[in-house]
């Protein structure tokens, strides 16, 4: 049962002199679908390329099923990998791709087992076409039929989605959380894309400059971010500037606003989602103002309202029966529950 | 991106110009006034029958067609993994290499060669060199051999294969070779399975490079050959240069294009230059 | 297979291939252009010969260099850019045979006298300037005692083992009469030559030869480099690398006497000023210079009184060795040129 497991204990990786990840220390039960989210150089590809084994860690260990991987080679850790770009053999049919991984492991029922894997990503009756014959989502289920043929307990998935459009995305992004579940198999997924990460993955890593800040359920890390980097990343938020007193804080101009947590004293930012947020006054947090622009985006209205003192507060109303856009430069008042809002160390 | 068509001629015509009037046209005129002192169509014919019948003839092109072969072979095997060691070398140590892959070319042929000779020859470097550490007693006989030959032209030859290979080899993406190891195959598959395959149109076309200029040498082998390693361009050589024979130059020289022609149609049937390519 | 070499269409390809040879705009009258072999070559003789010839007339003298082959095209182009042409005297027989040269004007000779011309190197269409032998060259290390004392010798490959060197083809001349001789012919019996006793004899010397030599300066590297201990070779080049202490020595027995010569171009556009100066080279004080430099044997008679004795101890064509030689005979090498171009390749193939 251990076998996907995979476990990296206070990692470290420079590259002449930059620390590209800085004592990163992860758990991934079996099963699980974990995702690295972070942007462009916060490190996650070197993360991933160190469990693959194309990077050896300058320091910790990197454990795959309870055995320490730390410097085996990459043919020897028995892993699943889905490639940026494919990495599709342009040289080799869609059979052979997909036989690759098998052949190269020297398994048997190579035939029947490649094409349970093509059934698997629906690409039957593609067996000798070539990567370049292929469309973009056809080369991405190539790829994932050749991640998954060999059953390997662990699949790797650098920015698989990358390249392919949103609506495609999406529907690709529903076929790897299926396939992944039937399966069992342990994923780690590569993404800059928050809400790629939010809609497939068990629990969600995120990381800045090699470090990881917070990982944790896509629920827990985008309603409670630790700091403002992680509720910047994942969505729109409203972060109101002021200094924390317990669990309270006090704005430039002294009035308080109530939140969930105690923050640390001295300066600090009240963190709440727009959608958290009400027009109208309300028992709890409230502020008033006046409206700058509203704009539709179908199922949601976004109001934008300055409430003085430099503050624009983001509310996100979803779009039902009789619902009005409010007018640039009408009066508004905003409100929304101690219980959404939390203290972040500013 | 394809080009207008129009545009993809105009671009052509400059070559093909230079082309046609420095060599086209005269060897052209050349073959053809060479041939009509032999007379007509078919005197020429049986001529060239006859000159590719010869007993000299015949004994040269297979000489010719070996040490060719041979020299294919051996800058094959010393170009191909030159090229890949390129592919990974960066700055000084890839200037350092392409220079002196490059080097032969700032020498005349006959400098390069008496250099060979400085160092092959019964008191040359390596003779003296063996015998100072006892490996042999008295000087081995290191030149005026075939092997001396393809020694020579192989030197010659190699960058047009290196260069050949270092770019098709350069457009192999390198992150095939990361997934096919990270898929868990071994150094061995990844190169035969992968590496090669993607590089195999540069094998081709360097290979056929590289021989179809070896059959055309006659500096190279007359210098550092045997007696007997008298390739066709040497005899052709001696028909213009001893026996003041332009007809029989002009029908050997034939004789000489026809077989590179037939290399080359072989060649294009197997390969596509175009579809080689992957993108 | 080959036919006669002479045709018109010939010339018109000759001309396509030969004419960007030399760029010469609207020479002056008082000028002299020379094939040479270029070189050192041309340094001894513009000391020996060209300067005072320019003192003595005021026509200048251009030296330029082009293979035989070359100088036929050119005439068959019509377009002779030399005015003299000095080389071997078998190219210019050639070049006689193709109507391409004008008769030496003996008769108008001011500074020479065709008297003291030696009587085999005087032709009509042609006068020799020098004699050089092709002589048995050997190492006196590797033959300390005793070494081939004639070409019988040289050939004997169990009697004087060793590796040997000598002429290809590409030089002009295979070594058919050393071959002949070998094999028991009399110098004054070789022609017409046997080619097939001649190639006998020539397999049974091959396996010590690992390379015949096809330009003077492969001759002399090869014997300086030690490659062979025992070599034909030309008497001039095998003297410079005795001068420099090479371990070399010269037998003289059945030399071969080659002829260097000089002949006008029907087309040179300074005909008068070309038999000028075949006419002042020809003089014995013209020819000691170059006959001192190049070891060469003068063809005036008279040069040799003005030779020192040192020198002519080492010297073809003079006293010492003039009746150890014997003289190559050229109009056969010109009648049988293709036929011995093929035979070569044949025997060298196999």
């Amino acid at each position: 049962m251990t076998a996907g497991a995979v476990a990296l204990e206070r990692v470290s990786k420079r590259f002449g002199g930059v620390a590209a990840v800085e004592d990163l220390s992860i758990a991934v039960a079996p099963g699980e679908f974990f995702t690295i989210l972070g942007p462009s150089g916060s490190g996650k590809s070197t993360t991933l390329s160190m469990i693959a084994g194309f990077e050896v860690p300058d320091s910790g260990r990197i454990l795959l099923g309870g055995q320490d991987m730390t410097r085996a080679a990459p043919r020897a850790r028995g892993l699943g990998m889905v490639f940026q770009n494919y990495a599709i053999f342009p040289h080799l049919d869609v059979f052979e791709n997909v036989a690759f991984p098998l052949r190269a492991r020297g398994q048997k029922d190579v035939t029947a087992r490649v094409m349970e894997a093509l059934a698997t990503v629906r690409l039957q009756g593609m067996e000798r076409r070539y990567g370049r014959q292929l469309s973009g989502g056809q080369q991405q289920r190539v790829a994932l039929a050749r991640a998954i043929v060999a059953r390997s307990a662990i699949v790797l998935m650098d920015e698989p989605l990358g390249a392919l459009d949103k609506n495609l995305r999406y529907h690709m992004q529903t076929e790897i959380a299926d396939i992944q579940r039937r399966l069992g198999m342990t994923v780690i997924f590569v993404t800059h894309d928050q809400e790629e990460a939010m809609n497939l993955s068990d629990r969600i890593a995120i990381m800045e400059g090699g470090r990881m800040i917070q990982a944790g359920a896509p629920r827990e890390v985008y309603e409670r971010p630790v700091n403002a980097f992680v509720a910047r990343f994942l969505g729109e938020s409203n972060l109101i500037a002021g200094v924390a007193e317990g669990a309270a804080l006090r704005r430039a101009d002294g009035t308080y606003l109530a939140a969930a947590n105690v923050g640390t004293p001295g300066a600090a930012s009240l963190f709440v989602r727009p959608e958290k947020v009400r027009l109208g006054a309300g028992s709890e947090n409230s502020l008033s103002g006046r409206v700058l622009r509203s704009s539709f985006l179908g199922t949601l209205i976004r109001t934008e309202i300055d409430v003085g003192g430099d503050q624009v507060m983001t509310v996100d109303a979803t779009n039902g029966p009789g619902m009005q856009a409010l007018v640039p430069g009408a009066a508004a008042i905003v409100s929304w529950a101690a219980a959404d809002s939390r203290l972040l160390a500013a | 991106m394809p080009l207008p068509r129009l545009l993809a001629w105009l671009l052509l015509l400059p070559s093909a110009l230079l082309l046609g009037l420095v060599f086209l046209l005269p060897l052209g005129w050349f073959l053809g006034n060479a041939l009509g002192e032999l007379g007509s169509g078919s005197e020429i014919l049986s001529e060239a029958l006859a000159i590719a019948g010869s007993r000299a003839m015949q004994r040269s092109m297979l000489v010719t067609g070996e040490i060719s072969l041979a020299t294919t072979l051996c800058c094959l095997a010393i170009g191909y993994p030159l090229a890949f060691a390129l592919t990974r070398a960066k700055g000084l140590m890839f200037r350092l290499v392409i220079a002196s892959v490059l080097l032969p070319y700032f020498t005349s042929v006959i400098v390069r060669t008496y250099a060979w000779m400085v160092l092959l020859g019964r008191t040359g470097v390596v003779n003296n060199a063996l015998q100072a550490i006892g490996v042999t007693q008295g000087p081995l006989s290191l030149l005026y051999n075939r092997g001396s030959v393809i020694l020579g032209m192989t030197y010659v030859l190699l960058p047009y294969m290196v260069l050949t290979l270092f770019s098709a080899m350069r457009s192999v993406d390198m992150r095939l070779l990361q997934a096919a190891a990270g898929m868990g195959a071994s150094g061995a598959r990844i190169f035969l399975r992968v590496f090669l395959p993607l590089t195999l149109h540069g094998v081709i076309a360097g290979s056929l490079l590289v021989f179809i200029l070896a059959i055309g040498f006659f500096i190279t082998p007359a210098l550092m050959g045997a007696p007997e390693d008298m390739m066709v361009g040497m005899l052709i050589e001696r028909q213009v240069e001893q026996a003041n024979n332009w007809p029989v130059a002009a029908v050997m020289s034939l004789v000489l294009l026809a077989v590179t022609m037939v290399v080359y149609a072989v060649y294009s049937r197997f390969a596509d230059i175009r579809r080689a390519n992957p993108a | 297979m080959t036919k006669p070499i002479v045709t018109g269409r010939r010339a018109v390809i000759a001309g396509a291939l030969a004419t960007p040879f030399i760029w010469r705009p609207a020479r002056a009258a008082q000028q002299l252009v020379i094939r040479t072999t270029g070189g050192v070559y041309d340094d001894i003789m513009r000391r020996s010969v060209y300067d005072g010839f320019t003192k003595a007339t005021g026509i200048e003298v251009v030296t330029a260099a082009a293979t035989m082959s070359k100088l036929i095209a050119m005439y068959k182009a019509g377009g002779a850019e030399f005015d003299i042409i000095d080389t071997g005297d078998s190219g210019l027989l050639n070049l006689e045979r193709l109507g391409a040269l004008l008769p030496i004007d003996y008769a108008s000779w001011k500074y020479g006298n065709p008297d003291e011309i030696i009587k085999e190197l005087k032709f009509p269409y042609r006068v020799g300037s020098y004699v050089y032998a092709t002589v048995s060259t050997y190492n006196k290390q590797a033959f300390p005692d005793k070494h081939p004392s004639n070409w019988a010798e040289f050939w004997d490959i169990k009697a004087f083992p060793g590796p040997r060197s000598l002429p290809d083809m590409g030089s002009g001349q295979p070594p058919l009469e050393l071959a002949l001789i070998a094999d028991g012919v009399a110098p004054d019996k070789l022609y017409p030559i046997d080619l097939d006793r001649a190639f006998k004899s020539l397999t049974r010397i091959r396996p010590a030869v690992p390379k015949f030599w096809d330009t003077g300066a492969l001759s002399a590297q090869m014997l300086s480099d030690k490659e062979v201990v025992l070599s034909a070779v030309w008497n001039g080049r095998v003297q410079t690398l005795i001068d420099k202490g090479a371990p070399l020595a010269i037998e003289w027995n059945q030399n071969m006497i080659q002829v260097q010569a000089y002949g006008v171009p029907k087309l040179s556009s300074n005909p008068k000023g070309a038999q000028l100066f075949v006419d002042y080279a020809s003089q014995a004080s013209a020819q000691v210079g170059y006959a001192k430099e190049l070891r060469y044997g003068p063809s005036n008679t008279k040069a040799y009184a003005m030779l020192p004795q040192d020198l002519l101890d080492i010297m073809p064509g003079g006293p010492k060795y003039r009746d150890l030689g014997f003289y190559q005979k050229i109009d056969w090498w010109e009648d049988n040129r293709d036929r011995v171009t093929k035979a070569w390749s044949n025997w060298v193939l196999g």
